[in-house]
């Protein structure tokens, strides 16, 4: 008999929450201290959108970066406190009951509930009260120098092609049997996450990830209204 | 490094005497001190008669309705009165008299009983009326010194400021300097005091002679006759010369002290007359071997005890703080200027501390208490957060849709004080625009004049509060933009303390978690009602307090009841 433990791997966004780090990224650049500054941070966010339209698909970092580049020079302070209040007033109302369900169901079922999310932790642990069936966030981490923001995300950076890697050490670091656990995913990028874990699922997959659904008979999950 | 302290040992059955209880720092000392160190002797507290009310009477109202003692209320509930009849002993006593005021027989069984004298009472108000400014910083120091020098075995703790420095720049060290001036010219203590009561004397001798009269009366005729009010009515015209030459006679004597004090390089009148206030002692070192000076930086709300949050009165950063709340934008500040706060709590765990020091006889001559030299908050990160903490109030709570939506938004940055838009530019322009409503040409319809005239006011009164938030900044522009201090505060650190209750340890202090988490909103409950002419939240204890007629237990120091000379 297998006595390992098994996970039940979440991707925030569309699965967990309806919003994605896009309006995260334009909730605190249209935020900043200045209102000229807003503008200007604003602009990289708006640069993020084209990116994560055409390449978000396939792999989401580089939208991910960019959107965080609109950070830069932003400080520690003001970026906590936004991030408390987007959580606190828009986030928390954007989580999908039944992605909750889900995770109950996981839990039920003696998963290890991990969340991952490609918004950074400032924005992703305020949440956490909220989502008390996690027992593990992993997300990004924005680089902070004397204070400020550098703009960089910490690697690895999430949501991206690093997903086999990543779950292999993370499995080995739990003792996870990868083959008995969950995966829920939405989109495109999620594919290799899904693929690496024994039972994957699409949740109101997106084009690309619907169609690998299809073809690998992956169970797929509409969210209705 | 000495042997570890022990605050409970060392003040159990030591008598201490307490000035300034009513003030900020000293409620926040007594309280701690009674509710955490209940093994302490007993606490004479002297307090000033106000308003024909005895130290007792006003004792009992300080305990009744500052918030400051809920920690004590709620430990002791129906029993505080017994409790404080046991261990506070009051005094009527004015320290501005030199024997405090105090009957001899109660001077003398002080003198005998005493341990350790904490001296926290002073004028903190920027710049005041010098006369009132020397009478309580530097008299009354030198009669409690007196006092000290008089008693059998009593050590002093002097509670000054870390801004005596005035206006330099750069590392402040914890260093006594006898006869200091900021100038760093030869500078007699003395000498100052006496031609500063001098120019007093003349400035009340200008004030009595006929010419000064003469203009009074005429000021007092013009406003009479601006107000539409009968010149004739003698008892109103002398009502008012009287106001009017007390209130020149006032701002005569804070022109006076300022000049004074900038002559030398003080940035305000407090500060010269807490410096003068050192120098006294210094001088009587010989005299008073175990004595120490406290200098606590900006004394702000309380990180934790008596509970997060606590301020009381006019502080520091709360005109400026407040002021950020509105449409006002632009604080001049220099980037990296360190704005040294340091919680009220703090303070009064280093007043403990220097306390046990000097009762063990191990004290430094000098403690420096503030945070710039280990855990630094700068003026802009200040400014920062105090936007985004009214952004917090103003989102949640703000009164208007405007305030919710816009003025939450409009965040306050810190700036050059030759901004564009600094209150001096906007003055102008609120001037000019007044100015260009009431010279409309005459042969426009009265409509339009009447509807200009009332623009016209608004652009009046936009410029008057420009003037005082202008005002206001010129006292504290040495502090947020011209000078850039940093102050040591190693002594404090070299004491090894064994209760970590009593621990300072500014590196502790989440400035975030603290500024808009626990100071700002401190400040608009307790502080920010006094701005705006309103009473703050009353506190009422849930059980109704009194102190009873006669102590539980006699002291050996008893019979000390307030009473009066």
């Amino acid at each position: 008999m297998n006595d390992r433990k098994t996970a039940a791997f979440f991707r925030a966004e569309g699965t967990v929450l309806k919003r994605g780090v896009l309006a995260a990224s334009a909730y605190l650049a249209g935020n900043a201290q200045k209102f000229g500054e807003r503008a200007l941070r604003l602009g990289f966010v708006a640069m993020a959108a084209p990116l994560h339209g055409l390449l978000g698909q396939n792999d989401r970092t580089l939208a991910t970066r960019v959107a965080n580049l609109a950070f830069r020079g932003m400080t520690e302070d003001r970026i906590a406190e936004l991030s408390e209040e987007y959580a606190r007033d828009i986030l928390q109302h954007n989580i999908l009951d039944q992605g909750v369900e889900l995770m109950k169901r996981a839990r039920r079922e003696g998963h290890r509930v991990v969340l991952l999310s490609d918004n950074i932790r400032l924005i992703m642990e305020p949440l956490l009260p909220h989502l008390r069936l996690v027992d593990e966030l992993v997300c990004n981490t924005l680089e902070f120098r004397g204070g400020e923001a550098t703009g960089k995300l910490q690697d690895p950076v999430i949501g991206g092609h690093g997903w086999k890697p990543w779950l292999e050490r993370y499995a080995a670091e739990h003792d996870l049997d990868l083959s008995q656990s969950v995966a829920y995913g939405a989109h495109g990028p999620d594919l290799l996450l899904l693929s690496t874990i024994g039972r994957p699922c699409a949740v109101n997959p997106d084009y690309t990830l619907r169609r690998a659904a299809r073809e690998a008979d992956w169970p797929v999950i509409e969210y209705r209204e | 490094m000495a042997n570890p302290i022990s605050i409970r040992r060392t003040y159990a059955g030591r008598h201490v005497l307490l000035t300034g209880a009513s003030g900020f720092l000293g409620k926040v000392w007594l309280v701690m001190m009674l509710d955490l160190v209940p093994e302490i002797g007993r606490v004479y507290v002297i307090l000033r008669k106000k308003a024909l009310q005895p130290a007792r009477e006003r004792f009992e109202k300080i305990v009744a309705s500052s918030p400051a003692f809920a920690p004590l209320h709620d430990r002791y509930g129906a029993d505080l009165g017994r409790f404080l009849v046991e261990r506070v002993e009051l005094v009527d006593g004015d320290l501005a008299e030199p024997d405090l005021g105090l009957d001899p027989a109660v001077a003398r069984q002080l003198e005998r009983d005493v341990d350790l004298v904490i001296h926290c009472a002073g004028l903190v108000d920027f710049d005041p009326d010098i006369r009132d400014a020397l009478t309580t910083n530097v008299d009354g120091t030198e009669h409690i010194a007196n006092f000290v020098e008089r008693s059998d075995h009593a050590a002093l703790l002097h509670i000054s400021t870390c801004y005596v420095s005035g206006t330099r720049n750069g590392e402040i060290p914890e260093q006594l300097i006898p006869d200091y001036a900021p100038d760093g010219h030869p500078f007699d203590t003395e000498l100052e005091r006496r031609d500063a009561r001098a120019s007093i004397e003349r400035i009340l001798a200008d004030h009595e002679g006929d010419e000064k009269e003469t203009e009074l009366h005429k000021q007092a005729l013009q406003q009479i006759r601006d107000r539409g009010l009968n010149p004739n009515n003698s008892m109103l015209l002398r009502n008012i010369t009287r106001r009017l030459k007390r209130q020149s006679i006032k701002n005569a004597m804070i022109e006076e002290g300022q000049r004074r004090a900038y002559k030398r390089g003080w940035p305000n009148i407090y500060t010269y007359s807490k410096s003068m206030a050192e120098s006294l002692l210094i001088a009587r070192k010989d005299r008073i071997p175990r004595m120490s000076i406290l200098r606590p930086a900006i004394v702000e709300s309380s990180m934790s005890y008596p509970f997060p949050g606590w301020n009381q009165g006019f502080n520091t950063s709360g005109p400026l703080s407040y002021v950020l709340g509105t449409w006002f934008r632009h604080l001049p500040a220099r980037n990296n200027n360190p704005f040294d706060v340091i919680p009220v709590d703090y303070v009064a765990r280093a007043i403990t501390i220097a306390g046990a020091a000097l009762l063990e006889g191990c004290a430094a001559p000098v403690y420096q208490c503030g945070t710039s030299d280990i855990n630094r908050l700068t003026v802009e990160r200040a400014c920062e957060l105090t936007a985004l903490a009214h952004r917090r109030h103003l989102r949640d709570r703000g009164s208007t849709p405007i305030e919710r939506v816009l003025l939450s938004r409009w965040d306050a940055v810190a700036s050059d004080p030759e901004h564009l838009l600094s209150t001096e530019n906007i003055s102008s322009v609120a001037d000019g625009f007044a100015k260009l409503m009431r010279g409309l040409p005459k042969r426009w319809p009265t409509g339009l004049h009447r509807g200009a005239e009332r623009w016209a006011k608004k652009a009046d009164s936009v410029r008057d509060k420009l003037n005082t938030i202008d005002r206001m900044l010129t006292l504290y522009l040495p502090f947020i933009y011209e000078n850039h201090f940093v102050f040591h505060s190693k002594a404090l650190r070299e004491h090894e303390i064994e209760e970590p209750e009593f621990v300072v340890d500014t590196t502790d202090i989440d400035w975030r978690v603290y500024w808009i988490g626990i100071h700002m909103p401190g400040l608009r409950k307790w502080c920010y009602p006094l701005f705006e002419g309103k009473t703050p939240e009353k506190y009422v204890p849930k059980i109704p307090f009194s102190l009873p007629q006669q102590p539980a237990q006699a002291p050996s120091g008893a019979g000390l009841r307030g009473e009066a000379r």
